[in-house]
């Protein structure tokens, strides 16, 4: 047992030396190789899915494929699951992540937000035939949403956003029974079984329920948008060349007017800049 | 069961027990109402609207479905041969299936749109990966188990704590401790080969077992009668027992293949698009992931039926070879 302990130092110590050895390299690579990996999600239109030619397709993934032609680099898409994403310490499986991840303290702990490029209004939606009317009604009440994302901490009042202009926001719903599920649209799976059945209401971002009422689920939107999420490009921690670099072009997306026309092609509204 | 001349009297000509089914069966709808079925709007006609006709209609939809019933295992009862018998109680199963699938309302359509890239992208990938991680599973199978029928404690105490761990853990936990772990000391792979060491090492640990058992049924003669020619460990190995061994091992393993093509399917957390994984996305758009579910679990179906049909071929020629 004495053994153990500096065995296992040794080994740890290890561990960080290899995880960190090839830190700030990654926009070189980027350049030499003319190839960028990005990581994205297949599972949320209208940011990121695959569309009918099988492709992926979105918001998301237009703005990653600018941020690439920008960089002059062909881009390479992966998809691997969120929380994988969010867990960081990607080894240069993936240079950048372009999917709506918003800036929040607990997250930056283990990757960095170059900039963000638009907010999103998340918003509370309950079964159409619901006579809960306003946001607090859920009190106490089933309330589903993704596994790991800002709803699921909104819902654990333990959501803290760490961008700057975004707006600030309350925690309007007390004591609610969170489920989570793999992603918002399982959610609103069994949101459309019935008020109450399995869910009372969802919390998701708005465009989600828009395209979804849009699909023909029986759901409404109750109340005013809950938070404005900012949500931001992201890469590992540890290059702050890349990280400056991505923060000049997408404001220079922004100040271009890209990053709007692409919001209005995908959401029907500007959601780029902040209100 | 062993087919022998003594024969009962078949229950299904008892008209006590007809009726005991009967009112069984009846009871049974009567509870779960199905006038609002199919059964319910034949009936309206007779009775009106399904959702006005209360109890008593509730009760005439009941009592034509358990007679339905009833008479369908009567009619399959006298037909004469036990093939006929299967084939058409499957073509019943089937249909009934189909059309609890058909009732969902999908989008055919869309499916359509959909299959061809299910097959050549999902399919492929998860037969691949299924393939090559069976085939580096039975090596490492081969090798575990010697190791673990070994005199050495060195070995043993490896395999056997190899065979420990991978049986004890999850597999959806290997995969992630596989693809998140290897990174924190230096290898970096991709999704689909850390899906496969995944696969391989899990489906080893429990081959290991499966390869031990046949080898240790070779009867302890055959070890004695090499040793007694001089033959060294290997050759007895390469040469005597793996080739009595084999025909035990090989059914076995076929189930494993067909385990692992379903499980296979846990690897696509990590973002390899395999079967599962478009299952899940595809539909996501247009909001049509049932059609995506049900198309993905056909295929799945299908996939393993053709192989339990390859693998009963399999096992009939070394039980062929075995009784010879």
């Amino acid at each position: 047992m004495r053994l153990l302990k500096p065995v296992l130092g040794a080994v740890l110590v290890g561990l960080l030396l290899v995880s960190n050895a090839n830190a700030g390299a990654v926009l070189d690579k980027i350049m030499s190789s003319k190839t960028i990996k990005i990581a994205t999600d297949a599972n949320w239109p209208p940011q990121s899915f695959i569309n009918d030619k099988n492709e992926m397709d979105g918001f998301d993934v237009d703005v990653a494929r600018e941020i690439a032609k920008r960089l002059d680099a062909k881009v390479e898409f992966i998809t691997p699951s969120w929380d994988i994403i969010t867990a960081g310490n990607w080894n240069g499986r993936w240079d950048m992540h372009v999917g709506s991840m918003t800036p929040t303290k607990q997250r930056a702990e283990v990757l960095a937000f170059p900039a963000v490029y638009y907010y999103t209004p998340a918003a509370v939606a309950v079964h159409k035939s619901s006579k809960i009317s306003n946001v607090s009604g859920l009190n106490g009440k089933k309330v589903g949403t993704g596994t790991g994302t800002t709803f699921e901490l909104y819902l654990q009042q333990s959501l803290t956003i760490d961008a700057e202009g975004a707006p600030k926001f309350d925690f309007q719903i007390d004591k609610p029974t969170i489920k989570s599920y793999e992603t918002s649209v399982v959610a609103l799976d069994d949101l459309r079984l019935g008020d109450g059945v399995r869910l009372d209401g969802v919390v998701s971002s708005l465009p989600v329920f828009l395209e979804a009422i849009e699909n023909g689920y029986p759901i409404k939107v109750i109340g005013d948008p809950i938070f404005y999420e900012p949500l931001a490009v992201t890469i590992d921690l540890g290059d702050s060349e890349l990280n400056s670099k991505v923060a000049s072009i997408v404001s220079a997306m922004s100040s271009d007017g890209v990053l709007k026309k692409l919001s209005v092609k995908w959401y029907g509204v500007d959601y780029a800049t902040v209100k | 069961m062993i087919q022998d001349t003594v024969t009962d009297e078949v229950l299904l000509r008892k008209p006590k027990f007809i009726a005991f089914l009967f009112s069984i069966i009846l009871l049974c709808f009567f509870i779960i109402d199905p006038s609002q079925s199919i059964m319910g709007e034949l009936l309206e006609p007779a009775l009106g609207d399904p959702e006005k006709s209360g109890i008593y209609g509730h009760f005439i939809t009941s009592f034509m479905l358990s007679a339905l019933l009833v008479l369908n295992l009567l009619a399959i009862s006298f037909i004469p041969r036990f093939r006929f018998q299967v084939i058409v109680v499957w073509v019943q199963l089937l249909i009934l299936f189909l059309s609890f699938f058909y009732s969902f309302d999908l989008s055919f359509v869309f499916i359509r749109s959909k299959i061809w890239f299910m097959i050549t992208q999902g399919i492929f990938t998860t037969l691949y990966v299924s393939a090559i991680s069976i085939v580096i599973a039975s090596f490492i199978a081969i090798i575990g188990a010697i190791a673990k029928m070994s005199s050495n404690g060195f070995a043993f105490a490896i395999a056997s704590f190899y065979t420990s761990f991978f049986r004890g853990l999850p597999l959806l936990m290997q995969v992630y401790l596989i693809y998140l772990g290897l990174p924190q000391i230096g290898y970096v792979i991709d999704a689909v080969p850390a899906g496969i060491i995944a696969l391989s090492l899990c489906y080893g640990a429990y081959m290991t077992e499966i390869f031990r058992a046949g080898i240790m049924s070779i009867d302890a003669g055959q070890w004695e009668g090499s040793r007694a020619l001089g033959f060294k460990f290997s050759l007895i190995m390469r040469k005597i027992i793996l080739p009595q061994s084999i025909p035990l091992i090989i059914p076995p393993t076929g189930n494993q293949f067909i385990a692992m093509l379903k499980d296979s399917s846990l690897v696509s957390v990590i973002g390899v698009w395999e079967l599962m994984f478009l299952a899940r996305t595809l539909g996501n758009k247009t909001f049509n992931h049932m059609e995506m579910l049900i198309t993905a679990a056909m295929l799945y179906w299908m996939m393993t039926m053709v192989l339990e049909l390859i693998q009963s071929r399999i096992e009939r020629k070394y039980q062929k070879r075995q009784s010879r």
